[in-house]
């Protein structure tokens, strides 16, 4: 498995608290501020093939080089109980070459356009491109659509590559974070593909060539797939290689996914992992999906309470007990459901203290409005984040596709930045009480069994589980 | 006709038809503007305008790295980075955070083992504010005793989380320079003992700021939407009064010829499947040879048609995918001032020894030591090298292009040269080529670190 790269020695990406930006005595004031600048979203170009393939081109920045992606309403949601990665592994093998290019000759032909073509498979949707030189943006095309279209499956390279499947597995299992976001997801979704994380080593090997096959015959169609090209490039070749490659594609489709309902899993659970230095935290619960009105209040209140460096529960348990590194909270989406969840890795001895103080901020936020002036903050804050996700061509694209995927309108992207400005402090209150309760939160901790689960013992029934083996 | 809304950041989407798209000439290239300039007191500044997005980055780069820290002070380079944040003359304990958060921007900072750098991420209207502020610390800190024990805290948790509670957490970034080099200052634990961050104190802190912290041994640089004369301006309004700090003596970081490879083993008792890397000492920064290597990483090493994955990867199925680079995980190519390695790892499985991983790997490398590199390879690199210095210069929002000047600007005293890289490489021939590599990618000048897994039992606890 490739390492993550990693943020090292870094500050971290959580982020603080505390109100009053009062400077200290006798000091110098900040300077003004000038006048803020405005930002415009890129414009687009969207037409619509025949056979359902949509396609967006965005002209962005000065760089000479195109985003090319193609995005299909698959992943890991079309998997059956027994078959988890069967859309990873599928593919796998969709990128080893077409029926007229081997995988060596797909790999060199990207790389003379100053690219790779990868493909990688989410919960819901599955993405398949790579950054190319901008003269190469129709040719990038023109590649894509031979791989998902034509591709060989070459029955000879499964071995190959379950056994690399394996290996990862294998990995992943002695990783906290991994193991406790699977226990944690398994009993917020017990009844779906959302709550499916991990198979077995088993699982995997089961996995026959014709699962595969059929797996790419069901899921990889034109029908609400949706290309997207953003940068530099020349938007009539684009257009015409986009048409040409795209338009006799037909498929029968078959790509209705069951919507998931979370549980309500006001649990506490335990992974045992021996020795652990830290003990590693989610804690969360189901919360309301993009789709809903509350969703940027929510936002709002999240990045308030755990979801930034400046916000309450980092300020507490970071950068005045010390107790973690990057502790983080975030709204995470699927089609249809979501979840808040707070997340660190605390040293082992102050695993009960450092749960006691996130449910005080919790409380605290449940009990009263936030300052003003806090909140004021926090409302800059995202809309500074908005301009920055929307002004590179990965991040143009991942919004876009945001948009696709929960089914919303352009309305969202354009309303954004005035609904986070109209978020009041009674409403943080009010959002605060509707969506975070303690009550019913799911808790799930992988750490030593000697030293971090007697601290639990004061938060409820403990349920200890062995750690998922591959 | 975009609409614009009334605030802070005005947001605005038109979904209308357009029609230019990209210059459709051939091989587009890129030349970024670079104003290179420095204050009395010997700050060096460099801007470069880039009027996208209504956004700037601010990076200011202190010429003090994990190298050259004290001996019985592992670690406190970093730790040290962290007590930027906690207070100076007119900001108090993380308001320095909270200020750019406010104003809708994003930050933080890094250590490397040649630079400490500080960035933010803003709205183009708040640059003033965020000069002033980095200006403020780079006057003075105000750090208290406990500001210290907590920070050492989080440190002791960042390695903890990163490190020692993770499988692979310090392979090979961190194991393999400790085995690979032989001075001091290139092979110590930068993540820190323990016990040595536990021995720093207030008076170490101090110290390292008067010796570091001082603008004649920093670079400033802010790219992004403002204009330059203006900025300029507010630099020396709120850096210029600065004093100059004393010149600081160097320790020697040189190492001597590489003349024998070496092997080491360590275990990972968090980790269940064998793991190799390698690493090769590259050439000095600048040379011939170091732009060279630049392109044989490319063919080596770097995309799905590089020669290690097609022999390891996609041919034999000994690991799923293998990486590295030059300057891993902690960097690339351009901003490191070395001695840095060129590395591969990979994961493979139990059964599989080092030995027969190390002979595919010779295989590859002994092709571009005994052959001349082919006209279409050559070409390739250096067109993948040209899209990859073009993701550099879009990292993170503008990030990425600071990074590249404050690193030119560091090493080179001319940041400029972020312009001339693509010629450089187009200047690289296939003679060069074989000679780096019969030089540089010798058996004899790396390192093979071999990672064993306490046990390769799957799964369970221990």
């Amino acid at each position: 498995m490739r390492p993550r790269r990693r943020a090292l020695l870094a500050l971290g990406i959580g982020l603080l608290a505390v109100p009053s930006v009062a400077p200290a005595q006798d000091g110098d004031a900040p300077p003004p501020l000038g006048e803020p600048r405005p930002f415009d979203l890129p414009e687009t170009e969207r037409f619509t093939l025949e056979n359902g393939l949509t396609v967006t081109l965005v002209p962005y920045g000065r760089t000479p080089k195109a985003t090319v992606r193609l995005v299909l309403p698959t992943g890991n949601v079309d998997e059956a109980a027994d078959e988890i990665w069967l859309a990873d592994l599928t593919g796998d093998l969709v990128q080893e070459g077409t029926t007229s290019r081997d995988a060596e000759e797909v790999a060199t032909e990207a790389a003379a356009m100053g690219g790779s073509l990868s493909l990688g498979v989410g919960t819901d949707r599955t993405s398949v491109g790579g950054d190319v030189l901008q003269e190469f943006a129709p040719d990038m095309v023109r590649l894509i659509a031979d791989v998902v279209r034509n591709p060989d499956l070459p029955a000879s390279e499964l071995d190959r590559l379950k056994d690399d499947r394996i290996r990862r597995l294998s990995v992943s299992t002695r990783q906290p974070g991994t193991l406790t976001r699977a226990e944690f997801l398994e009993r917020l979704y017990p009844d779906h593909p959302y709550g499916r994380m991990l198979p077995t080593t088993a699982m995997i090997e089961g996995l026959s060539h014709d699962r595969v096959r059929t797996f790419w015959e069901r899921h990889y169609g034109p029908d609400g797939a949706h290309l997207y090209i953003a940068g530099r490039f020349d938007a009539d070749a684009v257009r015409d290689a986009a048409g040409d490659a795209f338009e006799d594609w037909t498929a029968e489709g078959d790509q209705a996914a069951p919507t998931a309902s979370a549980a309500d899993a006001a649990d506490i659970v335990f992974v045992e992992r021996p020795d652990a230095s830290q003990s590693t935290l989610h804690l969360g619960l189901p919360v309301v999906d993009p789709s809903h009105e509350d969703y940027v209040a929510l936002q709002v209140t999240n990045a308030l309470l755990g979801g930034s460096f400046a916000s309450r529960i980092t300020g507490n348990i970071r950068e005045d007990k010390g107790y973690t590194y990057s502790p983080q909270s975030s709204v995470s989406s699927r089609y249809r459901t979501a979840y808040w969840v707070q997340t660190a890795d605390v040293t082992s001895d102050v695993t009960g203290p450092a749960l006691e103080e996130i449910f005080h901020e919790i409380e605290r936020l449940r009990s009263e409005p936030p300052p003003e002036e806090e909140l004021d903050g926090i409302r800059n804050y995202l809309a500074g984040l908005f301009v920055l996700q929307n002004s590179s061509r990965g991040g143009i694209v991942g919004q876009l596709s945001f948009l696709d995927l929960h089914g919303l309108t352009e309305s969202y992207l354009t309303g954004y930045v005035d609904r986070v400005h109209a978020v009041t402090p009674e409403e943080v209150q009010r959002i605060a009480r509707t969506y975070f309760r303690p009550d019913d939160m799911l808790l799930v901790v992988t750490g030593d069994p000697e030293v971090a689960l007697p601290q639990l013992r004061s938060f409820g029934t403990v349920e200890v589980v062995e750690p998922a083996a591959p | 006709m975009a609409r614009k809304a009334q605030l802070g950041l005005a947001a605005a989407l038109a979904l209308t038809a357009w029609a230019c798209g990209g210059d459709p000439d051939a091989r587009a290239g890129l030349s970024v503007p670079v104003t290179y300039d420095s204050l009395d007191n010997g700050l060096r500044v460099v801007l470069s305008e880039d009027h996208t997005a209504p956004t700037a980055t601010v990076a200011l780069y202190y010429d003090v790295g994990f190298r050259v820290e004290p001996e019985g002070r592992t670690g406190f380079a970093h730790l040290f980075e962290h007590m930027m944040f906690q207070g100076s003359e007119n900001l108090g304990p993380m308001e320095f955070v909270r200020m750019v958060q406010e104003n809708g921007g994003v930050l933080n900072g890094s250590t490397r083992h040649d630079f400490t750098n500080y960035y933010e991420i803003v709205p183009a209207h708040t640059l003033e504010r965020i000069l002033w502020a980095e200006a403020d610390r780079m006057r003075g800190l105000r750090i208290t005793e406990d500001r210290l024990a907590n920070q050492r805290d989080v440190v002791k948790n960042e390695v903890r989380v990163n490190v020692l509670n993770q499988p692979y957490g310090g392979f090979p970034w961190l194991d393999l320079p400790q085995v690979a080099f032989e001075n001091w200052h290139n092979a110590h634990n930068f993540y820190g003992d323990f016990t040595d961050l536990d021995a720093a104190t207030l008076e170490d802190v101090q110290a390292f700021f008067d010796r570091y912290y001082a603008p004649n041994n920093a670079v400033l640089v802010v790219v992004g939407d403002f204009e330059s004369e203006r900025t300029m301006e507010w630099i020396r309004d709120y850096f210029g009064d600065i004093p100059r700090g004393p010149a600081t003596e160097r320790p020697d970081v040189s190492e001597p010829r590489q003349e024998a490879e070496k092997r080491e083993t360590r275990t990972d008792p968090l980790a269940n499947r064998p793991a190799v890397a390698l690493g090769y000492r590259m050439p000095e920064r600048g040379s011939a040879d170091y732009w060279a290597m630049g392109l044989l990483d490319q063919i080596l090493l770097q995309g799905d048609d590089a020669w290690l994955h097609q022999a390891l990867v996609q041919r034999r199925g000994l690991t799923g995918s293998v990486s590295g680079g030059v300057n891993a995980q902690l960097g690339n190519l351009y901003n490191s001032g070395g001695p840095t390695l060129w590395t591969a790892s990979l994961i493979h499985d139990p059964g599989v020894s080092t030995d027969s991983i190390v002979a595919v790997v010779d295989s590859v490398v002994e092709r571009a030591r005994t052959d001349l590199v082919d006209p279409e390879t050559l070409e390739r690199a250096r067109t993948k090298a040209r899209s990859a210095l073009y993701d550099e210069i879009d990292a993170f929002f503008g990030f990425g292009l600071a990074d590249l000047l404050a690193s030119f600007a560091l090493f080179d005293d001319d940041p400029a040269r972020v312009n001339e890289i693509d010629a450089t490489f187009q200047d690289v021939t296939a003679e060069q080529l074989q000679r780096t590599a019969r030089e540089y990618l010798r058996p004899t000048n790396r390192t093979i670190l071999t990672l064993e897994p306490e046990s390769t039992s799957e799964g369970g606890s221990r």
